[in-house]
């Protein structure tokens, strides 16, 4: 009782002075808003005093994935220099975060900028994916949330491959009270979105989607969940079409759902 | 039948982009189950023997270090093998292109008054597509390796280059022997097509004065040529045949002979999930009363130097053509390897081959690719194959958008309208108000969107897109701070 | 017409050396990074274990004796196979040779006259116990690279004291060596093999379709 009382102090101090600043994201923003709104609802519960900057748009991975590499450098700059001075940046979108670890170094260093550079390694190692954030940053898996559903965890290829998210996913989901995790088979096997590979290929795209929705629906959850809503736009958009009944739920609305306020009121 | 509903053309000056040489493979369902087949058990049994090498990713730190330090100093090296090759009584040739190759190979073939020749299976031969431009001027090609006699005996073309036959079952396999080795009552059982293969071949080892074959690795040190096989169909051209006769792409060389402790214990774990492929051959120039008298080994260019030169793509050329890449890729799962057109298939394929063609062909490539990373977290030189994936497609839009025709593409112009958008918040606002109008015409009662039209329609065939809803984030978070916070939800 | 092949060379180098002007390091100043295992931690007697077993996984036969007993072995495993005309390296130890048999020993034999024999006795340079790989170096008791490739059965003596645990420790060996030894080298593990049809590994193509060793325990020469 003591040692929990010590921890839980311990966490609420390093948690009072955290502040952060969101970048939803252009996708979320337009798309998936009630996965903001569960962001907004679980870390303030947490006790982070969140900031949100409205000039924000987009991190530009659309233009670098396609090969619009001039238009790219713009929306990095952009990025880079609105979130220069904050402390943190959480962004739950796995893959617009290995746009910026991943892409933005090359991108800033083919600029030759000699000043962009250092604000870009100054701010890479503030910048968090949500999952990231909650277990690195807050050191927290039990964010005291509330889901009685049976779901699955479908890993985003950057998730899993670029930001390496390994087993936080998991353990985050494994605190939720009144949830039933199903392991999905063949985790690392990718949906087939890939931005605009899903128009560009799209009956290859289709194809390797039908295979993971097997994948899915045999695991009879009732919800699969990621931390990468275009993953889930995909995902959800063959179930809708498909397999009624079965939904896609960003992992920030089930971390963000209690006893008191469930997920689709945050929704 | 055997043969193919369609028949791949792996020639990527021609080859039909990678959507439409897809679809054929798509409506093949049997294709596609033993493409899955195949690729389960490789990668099973790769997994399994990756798993079980406590100190992987430092082999692959090493072997990835090594081949990065052969191609920046890849001339010194090319010398030096040279040397110590010609020293041993090898004779070196150069050719700057395909044709140069094939110009070489076939005028040494004349001296020997060749009129067959048996060959391991060499990716590289295949690039320059030296058989067709052999059996033209009369010399009649035997392949040796068994997928490439199902494949040269069926009229089909390799879909993998590790496995190049995996597309094809036992069944066809067995119909393509019976016909066209004149076997009655040959079973479909692997044990006996591979026998049927064996006495078919027998006569020819003993007989073929000529051989023609490829290199797994070229030592700099030693002037050696390594090639690493499984059937021994390798070392039977590399031993029986008076003359060989081995082509060589000029990325092969490694520096040292101890790098082979590197390199063979990531290329057969990576390759076909085995601790060692069963033999490995290693010779150096000619050796008096032991194997081929006469040996020529013809180092090609044929665009590779223009890869090395530059940044991001020269790790293309690390590639000890594994596979991995594409047994672990999630398109070429689907696809099978004939969609790539062009005997480099898979993940290695959509960024080796347009480079190959100098970016003049095959742009279809850079984009056959979810850009999951699959293949970059197999690879065991861990070429960044996303990375060169982005690059090229970079290389393809300069190209395309001097074209007058882009100009009313719709992904073109989406997405410099987009970029426009994204520059300043307001007018991204106003865009997502516009969006929302426009799209409120396609979404149903049930807010879903069922069907849209041009490009959209890609995505709607398979799939519904959720209509937009009324209240964007930004708009929630502005209505929220101006009631005064917290409360407001 | 056609540039000679000297301007050829020259072109291709040139590109090369053009390519990587700009290329990061020397080769005298890159320190390779070789973190991987080089020494294996097992025991003699584990990495015997070791080669037996991964040499059996491969589908290869393997027969252990003791030194002095090795002549009556390989006369055991030669009347075993059922065969009957054996190659044999010109340097292959006299003593191996066992009698009750025909033997073709290799002083300059026609590849016809190897493909008559049913089978080849032949020493090696080394095993490798983590892939079960035996590394023929091709010297006067290994034999040429032909003579261990057409006859269907090889039977090779492999002394524990020649078997290492992982590949660097057989590089390692070789650097005690002169070069000239290096000049041939064949690694064979297990018979030969294709997994070609519908990836079902079939053992034996055209390489010897079975290998079988003799293991000799010499362990006092370690």
């Amino acid at each position: 009782m003591i040692y929990y009382s010590t921890s839980r102090l311990m966490f609420i101090l390093r948690v009072m002075a955290m502040r952060a600043s969101l970048f939803i994201t252009c996708y979320n923003d337009t798309l998936f808003p009630e996965t903001g709104r569960a962001v907004v609802a679980l870390l303030e519960r947490l006790g982070v005093e969140l900031d949100f900057n409205s000039r924000q748009t987009c991190c530009g991975q659309m233009h670098a994935n396609t090969g619009f590499r001039a238009e790219s450098f713009s929306q990095a700059k952009r990025f880079i220099r609105q979130y220069q001075d904050v402390e943190v940046v959480v962004i739950p979108s796995s893959s617009c975060v290995a746009m910026i670890r991943d892409q933005y170094p090359g991108l800033v260093h083919e600029l030759g900028n000699a000043s962009l550079r250092s604000e870009l390694d100054a701010l890479l190692p503030r910048v968090y994916e949500l999952s990231e954030f909650l277990t690195d940053r807050l050191r927290v898996e039990d964010v005291g949330a509330y889901f009685p559903h049976r779901v699955t965890y479908h890993a985003s290829c950057h998730g899993l491959r670029s930001l390496q998210l390994g087993d936080r996913p998991a353990r985050l989901l494994a605190k939720v009270r009144g949830l039933d995790l199903v392991p999905l088979a063949n985790l690392d096997r990718c949906c087939g979105f890939g931005g605009t590979f899903s128009v560009k290929n799209g009956e290859v795209s289709s194809a390797m989607l039908a295979a993971k929705l097997q994948d899915i629906v045999v695991t009879g959850a009732e919800f699969c969940t990621a931390l990468d809503n275009s993953c889930l736009m995909h995902l959800g958009g063959a179930l809708h079409r498909q397999f009624v009944g079965m939904r896609t739920i960003h992992m920030a609305e089930i971390l963000a759902s209690t006893e008191a306020v469930p997920a689709e009121a945050i929704a | 039948m055997s043969q193919p509903a369609y028949h791949p053309v792996l020639d990527p000056a021609v080859a039909p982009p990678f959507p439409d040489a897809a679809l054929p493979v798509l409506r093949n369902p049997q294709l596609r189950k033993n493409v899955a087949h195949a690729i389960d058990v490789i990668q099973t049994k790769r997994g399994r023997l990756v798993e079980e090498k406590a100190d992987w990713q430092a082999l692959r730190t090493a072997a990835a270090a090594i081949r990065t330090q052969a191609l920046e100093n890849l001339g010194a090296y090319l010398e030096e093998f040279e040397a110590r090759c010609t020293a041993a009584g090898g004779v070196v040739h150069w050719a700057a292109d395909a044709e140069g190759a094939r110009r070489i190979i076939l005028e040494l073939l004349r001296e020997e008054n060749a009129s067959e020749v048996i060959k391991i299976k060499t990716m590289t031969a295949a690039e320059i597509q030296l058989n067709p431009h052999l059996e033209a001027a009369g010399v009649k090609v035997f392949e040796t390796d068994l997928a490439e006699i199902i494949l040269q005996l069926g009229g089909d073309e390799p879909s993998h280059i590790v496995v190049p036959a995996l597309h094809v079952n036992r069944s066809q396999v067995r119909e393509i022997f019976a016909r066209r080795m004149g076997i009655e009552n040959l079973s479909d059982d692997p044990q006996a097509l591979t026998a049927a293969a064996r006495s078919y071949l027998r006569q020819k080892f003993l007989s073929v004065p000529t051989a023609i074959g490829g290199a797994n690795f070229l030592i700099a040190e030693t002037g050696s040529v390594a090639v690493v096989e499984s059937e021994g169909n390798g070392r039977m051209c590399l031993t029986l045949p008076r003359t060989l006769i081995t082509l060589a792409g000029i990325e092969k060389v490694l520096p040292r002979y101890q790098d082979l402790e590197v390199m063979l214990q990531v290329l057969a774990r990576s390759a076909t999930g085995e601790r060692m492929n069963p033999y490995t051959s290693l010779w150096t120039g000619v050796t008096p009363g032991d194997g081929p008298q006469r040996f020529h080994i013809v180092l090609l260019d044929n665009g590779r130097s223009q890869i090395l030169a530059r940044q991001t793509e020269r790790q293309t050329l690390r590639c000890i053509r594994c596979a991995a890449c594409m047994n672990a890729c999630p398109v070429y799962r689907q696809t099978g390897g004939h969609a790539y057109g062009s005997i480099y298939p898979g993940p290695i394929g959509a960024i080796l081959t347009p480079q190959l063609m100098q970016m003049h062909h095959a742009q279809s490539l850079p984009y056959a690719s979810s850009l999951c990373g699959a293949c970059y977290e197999v690879c065991p030189v861990k070429i960044n194959i996303p990375e060169v994936l982005i690059e090229l497609r970079s290389q393809v839009t300069d190209q395309e958008r001097k074209q007058l025709r882009r100009i009313f593409d719709p992904m073109y112009l989406g997405l410099r309208v987009a970029n426009l958008l994204f520059s300043r918040a307001w007018l991204f606002h106003a865009a997502q108000r516009l969006g929302r109008m426009a799209l409120g015409w396609f979404t149903g009662k049930d807010g879903w969107i069922h069907s849209l039209p041009g490009a959209g329609e890609k995505w709607t065939q398979t799939r519904d897109l959720r209509g937009m809803p009324k209240q964007t984030f930004h708009a929630w978070w502005a209505a929220r701070r101006n009631a005064g916070g917290k409360e407001a939800r | 017409m056609n540039a000679p092949s000297s301007v050829i060379r020259r072109q291709v180098l040139d590109r090369v050396y053009a390519a990587t002007r700009n290329a990061a390091g020397s080769v005298e100043q890159t320190v390779l990074p070789r973190d991987y295992i080089r020494r294996g931690a097992l025991s003699a007697e584990s990495r015997i274990e070791l080669m037996i077993h991964r040499l059996r996984e491969y589908d290869a036969e393997v027969t252990e004796c003791a030194p002095e007993a090795l002549p009556a072995v390989i006369v055991e495993q030669l009347k075993k196979s059922g065969r009957s005309i054996f190659a044999a390296p010109a340097g292959l130890p006299a003593e191996w040779l066992a009698p009750g048999f025909a033997w073709k020993v290799d002083r300059n034999l026609t590849t016809r006259e190897i493909e008559e024999a049913d089978g080849v006795v032949t020493a090696c340079f080394c095993g490798v116990a983590d892939s079960g790989t035996i590394v023929l170096h091709h010297t006067a008791a290994e034999g040429r690279r032909v003579l261990s490739l057409l006859p269907d059965w090889h039977l090779c003596i492999l002394r524990a004291s020649q078997v290492v645990e992982t590949l660097p420790e057989y590089f390692s060996r070789c650097d005690q060596l002169p070069a000239l030894v290096t000049r041939l080298v064949t690694w064979i593990s297990g018979p030969s093999a294709t997994a070609d049809i519908e990836m079902t590994r079939i053992k034996g193509v055209h390489g010897p379709r079975f290998l079988h060793v003799i293991l000799v325990r010499d362990q006092g020469a370690e």
